[in-house]
């Protein structure tokens, strides 16, 4: 019952490597086709189970010193509840010809967001998403903010307001509500629409 | 009283004092908290420095009602299009305290997403430093504003008012004149070519008896 184990277990099963470089020595490389596996292996029926998923991040390897390989990575932490104190990252690496990484939602729900973060920040697509947009940046920007590459001092306007009433009809009639009638106020007037605005 | 009323100098004057008077001592906040300095605006608000010994009695959380427009915290640029909007939205006359560092000048975030001071978007009248800045700081920028008020005048904004309104009217007018001229200028052209016609078909047909 240990987290030692389950790397041996990983790199049998699943061909995924320990990072060195890693002070912890907590990480595992995974390819990007058996992510799905790797994880739900992880949730249902490893020694010790993660069922606790910390954190997703997209880390781009630009300009870091003495890197080889693939440009961008995602990174997945998580943690067990169950058994106190154990953690585990998986990395994932995504090249610059091919930013797809497929989808871990189904099997923890809050990946949701996390993922569209990630996919906000570093243009990385998750595939199997079912709702892939940007979360933290407006919907007229253009570009991927936490790429080495981005100018960090660019700033982009927005000319509107994001128009979210659609997503939340959707949303409450999912939950059995109907929308009867919409009032005139919350129609978008195309007067307030700036040029060049997206109309979503 | 008739004849003291007649006097146009004293009624200016006196209204002026009235209306600045008003509004001076009955400024309403509308709080836009987006970070720690509305929460320094709490304490402002609330017993131990209490805003409302100057007058600010409510905060009011709608734009409709409101005369001060504080901006307390960070704006970043989804943020921007709502902030002009509230401003749109609030009836004249109205003022805007930048409160902080962020909202004055973006502060320490000078990045992608940050408005680098809410004057990119809407007119300020006081400017407020710090991070966050003390309830001492924020009844400063209020006396300051206070100053501002009593300096206005409102009769002179109601005359430029007025001025504008009556140079708008006279452009209108000429506008009018310019395109019934146009129109009449038309009309008489069509009603020239009308009868030309008639004549040469009256000569014709005098030709074709002739003959």
């Amino acid at each position: 019952m240990s987290v030692e184990n389950i790397f041996s277990t990983l790199e049998e099963k699943f061909g995924a490597k320990r990072e060195t470089l890693d002070k912890w020595g907590v990480t595992a490389v995974v390819s990007g086709a058996y992510l799905h596996n790797v994880v739900q292996f992880l949730k249902d029926s490893a020694e010790v189970k993660f069922d606790m998923l910390v954190d997703i991040a997209g880390i781009d390897y630009l300009t870091y010193p003495n890197h080889e390989g693939p440009r961008f990575a995602v990174s997945y932490s998580f943690k067990s509840i169950k058994t106190p104190g154990a953690r585990i990252r998986l990395k994932v690496l995504v090249g610059e010809d091919c930013l797809k990484v497929p989808t871990i939602t189904d099997l923890y729900a809050n990946a949701n967001w996390y993922e569209r973060e990630v996919y906000d920040q570093f243009g990385i697509v998750f595939e199997g998403h079912p709702d892939l947009r940007r979360l933290l940046n407006h919907v007229e920007f253009v570009g991927h903010p936490l790429r080495k590459d981005y100018p960090a001092q660019k700033r982009q306007w927005l000319s509107t307001n994001d128009y979210l009433l659609p997503e939340l009809e959707k949303r409450l009639e999912t939950l059995g509500y109907k929308v009867i009638q919409r009032s005139k106020e919350v129609e978008p007037n195309d007067d307030e629409f700036l040029e060049g605005s997206v109309k979503a | 009283m008739g004849n003291e009323a007649g006097k146009p100098s004293i009624i200016t004057s006196s209204l002026d004092f009235l209306v600045n008077w008003g509004r001076t001592n009955s400024l309403w906040p509308f709080p836009y908290g987006t970070a720690c300095c509305a929460i320094e605006f709490m304490s402002t608000e609330v017993g131990r420095y209490d805003l409302s010994r100057i007058g600010s009695e409510y905060v009011r959380f709608t734009p409709r009602q409101s005369d001060v427009l504080l901006v307390a915290g960070t704006i970043t640029y989804k943020q921007a299009p709502i902030l002009k909007r509230i401003y749109e939205q609030m009836a004249e006359p109205r003022w805007v305290i930048a409160m902080g560092a962020c909202a004055s000048s973006g502060g320490f975030y000078d990045c992608y997403c940050t408005v680098p001071g809410i004057d990119h978007i809407i007119p300020v009248d006081v400017y407020i430093g710090g991070c966050p800045s003390r309830p001492e700081a924020f009844f400063d920028a209020m006396f300051d504003l206070q100053k501002k008020i009593k300096d206005e005048s409102y009769m002179k904004q109601r005359a430029e008012r007025v001025k504008d309104q009556l140079e708008m009217i006279k452009a209108k007018t000429a506008e009018a004149k310019a395109n019934a001229k146009e129109f009449a200028q038309e009309k008489v052209a069509d009603i020239k070519d009308f009868v030309v016609e008639k004549e040469q078909n009256l000569v014709k047909k005098a030709q074709f008896w002739k003959e």
